[in-house]
């Protein structure tokens, strides 16, 4: 027997590696993780690049318009000077593309009138893009990677984690380093990204999708006059209506077609004034009015994944100036359809992944470090013919002069970004902690280096070579040098693509099948040497609620719903399995008052976990709060503060009192003893500590006798450690007396409950003496099904699967009701700093760790054995406890387990869902970390207890 | 084997228990002066099948009855106004199911006396605000809302749960925690009396226990409000009972025949 359970220990320490390796495995594929890299790019960082330093010093050293500028140039000659970006939320390509480019016309097309007129009307100097968006299609992600020029990920490795703000070098902090003005307006999103960077700005809430016009009509209100002023040199608007519109109406309705509508007059009356003030010398002489979306979306109006009706989103460039240079047909992207009138219409295509790079050019500031996109041609040309508008008089080089001096330009335009770009990849490589593989590395190093030599080599001459002269090898060289480039840029989009924004299937298919394969090990491993088991028929039937509440549990995770609620969920088995319990009991006309006590103990945690809902909704997005559930008291009513003060300290003392019990009632095991009386110190000592926080026990004194608010916390967690040395060293070196396991239980678990009672706050308290007397009960009705029918002493060694169950769910519910959920903003960053005031990682990850899942897991895992009835003393009796205690273990390990696999799968299926960074993600950390803790504190409950 | 009170049956359990502490044994400690009211029924003798018909008529008809009046009459129905609907539902179902209880009670024993009717609409009354009060804490421990916009919801609810699952029994058994115990906890019927009574009870208990699932779904439709989806499953699960309890009744009322068929031939041989 000795051997066999010795060999048992090695079973826990196996699920727990077979489930670290699924749960890695499968976190290759599905978290894609990206570090930021805190460098920025400065103007004379070109310097060191093999580019020219200024754009065509040969053209422009000796024309007129090398002196008009009047700004100071960076990298490149800035082409534009001002720009006007209005931002669309969830525009989707249709509404703005004409409905000659769809099978079929639907109301909603055609309505953005005035883009098309000026995209398709002759001699123009606008155009219509459709924009692909990378995934997550979620409005911050966007406007991230629109600003970043990169491809943010859900876990981007960084110094903001928790906080929005970017502090990657990005397109607004360059705008802001090289002496531009902002003035923001509409989504506040904007600000919660850059709070310092703008001059201006004008947020509004952008969280009630219910309200489809407040955001517009203040972006309306501020727009217009702000076009006629001249203290800002980037504008950007973002409006939400059409967001909204599709998020409660869906495309297909009389709200969105409104909206559309309300949407073209007010950029007829941007473009109006705009052109109005266009002139040579007026304020928009040469300003870029950008009208963009920021991700598409369904037909629903839900966006958020990667399918082709929420990538595809819609830009629309314009220049204020007209005589755009024409790019040559092998950089031109554009599709072109008849329309009904028989007339050519083509649009474009653009990655939102070049904006930052693209808007950095044309502005002429550096380009962020983090850009991986490149310089877009067809939208750089829509501003460039700033220089061509003389030469164009001057005849003798015509059109064909204007493309070769725009590609000559552009050629050392995208030199610089590809130099950019190399430099950001070697760092990122260096860098980070999963950079890429070498071979990507090298095939990348191959194009660049030999899209640089050629560059050094010819281009670099040509560029140089002031005698201007027309031959058609050095148009050739020109471009031969641009598809260099380009197909340098696309390799390396490609592999920041598959690093950052594929989830790798294989690997997640693998991950959950080695999932599944533990569990179907773990639950051979409950039965392994209890032959008698399935033959008992009442235990089958038990065995057979058990697997459906379980299963229950487990596919509701399928559902978004479920998951939002799933406090609720757990709390409802709950309740049914204790009005399961409570019939028996009535049946069996024993155990009815624990039956009761269970349920009004369900009842009260549900209210805690309403409480938990309610804070929890007021910070998600996809929850909506009903805060007027409450009975009417007023919050500063003093009856209910004196309350709120004084009921957690008299929980205190009576989780002393029952202490003191269960060490009284036992016969004399001295060492026990000793730790357990350890806890009851700590506990007053937690009392002591509150009393002098609140101030009605006029024991404020006692914190500067103490010496600080610190030094009690301090005492708890020592003691903690003393206790929890001592019961190891004394399991390790006198391991023949531990006959008796209750005592020894409530010494493990009293010393790990002192410090989970003091990070939980005072509600920690009265929540330990409700899972108190809530686990009281589960052990006392533990077998209520079967004692009358067959002699308890013969059979009180089987496992009963049930109890099992509810102490997992009550668990469960005990981490909701306990204020948190699944998400990283319900983590209680305060409790990381009781008793301490400054942050170490290391010991504040611990404190945060042991707050978040203290009642959840460690109480639970530890206090598992006290599930166990006491009844029988004899050795024999002693050892079947001991098996069945294993079987405990596995069976709430196979629980656990089978709750992450139902997860795992769930991120698996929805991986592209709308949700699926907000809410599905967080929770898979939560229960991946969550079954890791189990797994490992599994380990160490069976070397303590077995 | 009817005369044990609660006294005895408290002292047979293992761990005595105070009455005050169990509501079941409350109810009945009120009503301990007449412990012999229930004894008439468990001598079960079937009753017809025309019978049967007649008084499930009854209930199935008033509930339809009551929906009816709620549409077409006052225009409002569960969604729009659930605290009135559920009201008329219950206070027409009510009488319709103590009639039903009290025409399987003349049916099924002469030894009523007139003095029992008024007995038996006692207990009914009594019955119905218990188990509305059991069904409430029931429900709020499986979660169901507890702000002060949804106490006529849930109160209407609990009764109409009450007319389901209590308000028969207790026109049957009325205080005897034996037959109480014996239905409800052990399920061993004896007799399609009181199968009548626990399969609806049983039916409506479980349709509203499925019928809370769809309440966390994000649909944002209407009927998902508590405790609307509540009732349509209560209703649906209490129908079903009543259909299959129905069958049973037939097929219990076959099988009897049979049974004596069998035992009549079994004599003449």
């Amino acid at each position: 027997m000795e051997t066999y359970l010795k060999r048992k220990k090695w079973v826990a320490i196996g699920f727990l590696l077979i489930h670290s390796v699924a749960i890695l495995i499968f976190t290759r594929g599905f978290l894609l993780t990206r570090t930021e890299l805190p460098f920025h790019s400065t103007c004379s960082d070109v310097s060191r690049s093999p580019c020219l330093a200024s754009s065509l010093p040969n053209h422009d050293s000796n024309s007129v318009h090398g002196s008009k500028q009047n700004q100071p140039k960076c990298w490149t000659k800035p082409v534009v000077d001002r720009v006007v970006i209005i931002v669309l939320d969830a525009l989707r390509i249709d509404f703005v593309a004409p409905s000659a480019f769809f099978p079929e016309a639907k109301p909603w097309m055609d309505k953005l009138t005035i883009l098309q007129m000026l995209a398709f009307a002759n001699e123009s100097s606008a155009k219509i893009f459709k924009a692909f968006a990378d995934p997550p299609t979620t409005s911050l992600q966007r406007l991230k990677g629109l600003t970043t020029g990169g491809l943010p990920t859900f876990i981007d490795v960084g110094n903001s984690f928790g906080a929005p703000v970017i502090v990657e070098d990005n397109f607004i902090n360059q705008l802001v380093l090289n002496g531009k003005r902002l003035v923001m307006m509409g989504d506040d999103t904007w600000t919660q990204l850059f709070p310092n960077q703008f001059q201006k700005s004008y947020p509004f809430p952008s969280f009630n999708v219910k309200d489809l016009d407040t955001v517009d009509n203040g972006c309306i209100e501020h727009l217009f006059p702000t076009l006629y002023e001249d203290d800002w040199d980037v504008l950007i608007a973002h409006f939400l209506g059409v967001d909204h519109a599709g998020h409660i109406y869906g495309v297909d309705s009389v709200p969105m077609i409104k909206k559309l509508e309300q949407y073209n007059s007010v950029l007829e009356k941007v473009i109006d004034i705009l052109e109005s003030q266009a002139r040579p010398g007026g304020l928009h002489e040469s300003t870029m009015l950008i009208v963009m979306g920021d991700h598409g979306q369904t037909l629903n109006g839900d966006h958020g994944g990667g399918t082709a009706e929420e990538v595809e989103t819609a830009m629309f460039a314009m220049s204020t100036k007209k005589h755009t240079t024409p790019v040559p047909p092998e950089f031109d992207t554009a599709s072109c359809r008849q329309n009904s009138d028989g007339k050519q219409i083509c649009i474009s295509s653009i990655e939102q992944l070049d904006f930052a790079a693209t808007l950095s050019a044309l502005l002429g500031i550096s380009y962020p470090f983090g850009s991986i996109g490149h310089v877009n041609p067809e939208l750089y040309a829509l501003g460039s013919n700033k220089w061509n508008l003389d030469d164009f008089e001057l005849g003798n080089f015509g059109a064909k002069s204007a493309v070769k001096e725009w590609m000559e330009n552009y050629v050392n335009v995208l030199c610089v970004n590809a130099w950019q770009v190399k430099r950001y990849i070697d760092v990122y490589s260096n860098s980070s902690v999963v950079g890429f593989s070498s071979d990507d590395m090298s095939r990348i190093s191959d194009l660049y280096s030999a899209a640089e030599q050629s560059w050094s080599k010819s281009v670099k001459h040509i560029l140089m070579d002031s005698n201007g002269d027309e031959n058609s090898t050095k148009i050739s060289a020109l471009k031969d040098q641009i598809a260099a480039y380009l197909s340098f840029f696309s390799s390396v989009v490609e592999l920041a693509r598959s690093k950052w924004t594929e989830f790798n299937l294989n690997l997640m298919i693998t991950g959950f099948a080695i999932l599944v394969i533990s569990l179907i090990l773990q639950s051979l491993a409950i039965f392994h040497g209890d032959k008698t088991y399935a033959v008992d028929s009442w235990l089958s039937t038990g065995a057979a609620f058990t697997l459906f509440i379980v299963l229950i549990r487990a596919s509701s995770f399928l559902s978004n719903s479920y998951i939002l609620e799933e406090g609720k969920v757990a709390n409802f088995l709950l309740a049914t399995t204790g009005l399961i319990r409570l019939r028996y009991s009535v049946m069996r006309k024993t155990m009815r008052k624990e039956g009761v006590i269970f349920l009004a103990m369900v009842s009260v945690l549900r209210v805690s976990i309403d409480i938990g809902l309610t804070k929890q909704a007021a910070t998600s997005q996809f929850m909506s709060s009903s805060p007027s559930w409450m009975l009417g008291i007023t919050p500063d009513h003093p009856a209910l503060t004196y309350a709120t003060e004084l009921a957690p300290i008299l929980s205190v003392f009576i989780l002393i009192c029952v202490l003191y019990l269960a060490v009284a009632r036992t016969p004399n095991e001295g060492l026990w003893k000793y730790v357990t009386v350890g806890s009851m110190i700590s506990y007053f000592l937690i009392a002591l500590l509150w009393a002098s926080e609140s101030d009605i026990f006029g024991l404020d004194g006692l914190l500067d006798v103490t010496g600080g608010r610190n030094r009690i916390p301090q005492t708890v967690y020592v003691i903690a450690l003393v206790q929890l040395f001592v019961l190891a060293s004394a399991r390790m070196f006198c391991a023949g007396n531990d006959k008796n396991w209750a005592i020894r239980t409530v010494a493990l678990v009293s010393a790990c409950s002192s410090p989970v009672i003091l990070l939980s706050g005072k509600q920690g308290s009265m929540l330990a003496l409700a899972y108190l007397l809530a686990g009281y009960c589960i052990m006392r009705l533990e077998g209520v099904e079967r004692r009358s029918k067959s002699d308890g002493q013969k059979n009180f060694s089987k496992l009963n699967p049930l109890s099992v169950v509810q102490w997992t769910l009550l668990s469960i519910c005990m981490f909701f009701a306990s204020g948190h959920w699944c998400a990283f903003d319900g983590l209680r960053y305060g409790a990381a700093f009781v008793g301490f005031d400054e942050f170490v990682l290391i010991r504040q990850a611990i404190l945060l760790t042991i707050e978040t899942f203290g009642f959840s897991i460690i109480l639970s895992v530890f206090g598992l054995p006290l599930l166990i009835p006491i009844r029988s003393q004899t050795p024999q009796a002693h050892g079947e406890k001991r098996h069945l205690l294993f079987q405990m273990y596995m069976l709430y390990g196979v629980i656990s387990a089978t709750t992450v696999a139902a997860t795992i799968l769930c991120v698996t299926i929805h991986r592209r869902h709308l949700m699926v960074w907000g809410l599905f993600a967080p929770k898979f950390v939560f229960d991946v970390v969550g079954l890791i803790l189990t797994d490992l504190l599994i380990c160490l409950a069976s070397a303590y207890y077995l | 084997m009817e005369e044990s009170n609660i006294s005895s049956s408290t002292s047979s359990s293992i761990v005595p228990i105070p009455k005050t502490r169990e509501r079941k044994a409350m109810k009945e400690a009120k009503k301990k002066k007449k412990p012999e009211s229930s004894t008439g029924v468990s001598s079960d003798v079937p009753i017809s099948s025309l019978g049967a018909a007649f008084v499930h008529l009854i209930t199935g008809l008033s509930l339809a009855v009551g929906f009816w009046v709620a549409r077409n009459k006052l225009s409002v129905d569960l969604v729009s106004d659930p605290s009135l609907t559920l009201f008329l539902l219950w206070s027409i179902e009510f009488p319709a199911v103590g009639l039903k209880m009290l025409a399987f009670l003349v049916l099924l024993s002469a030894l009523l006396i007139y003095e029992s009717y008024f007995r038996a609409l006692g207990r009914s009354i009594l019955g119905l605000i218990s188990g509305a009060f059991m069904n409430t804490l029931g429900a709020v421990a499986l979660g169901a809302p507890i702000g002060m916009q949804y106490l006529p919801k849930t109160i209407h609810w609990s009764f109409l749960m009450s007319v389901f699952t209590f308000v028969p029994a207790t026109a049957v058994f009325g205080a005897s925690w034996t037959d109480w115990h014996r239905v409800f906890a052990s399920m061993k019927t004896s007799g399609n009396t009181e199968y009548m009574i626990l399969v609806p009870a049983y039916g409506a208990i479980i349709g509203g226990w499925f019928g809370a699932w769809p309440m966390p779904l994000d649909w944002e439709r209407p009927w998902q409000e508590w405790p609307i989806c509540v009732c349509y499953g209560a209703i649906g699960g209490y129908v079903v009972g009543l259909i299959n309890e129905f069958h049973f009744v037939l097929t219990f009322d076959l099988i009897a025949r049979l049974r004596e068929d069998n035992r009549a031939e079994f004599l003449l041989a």
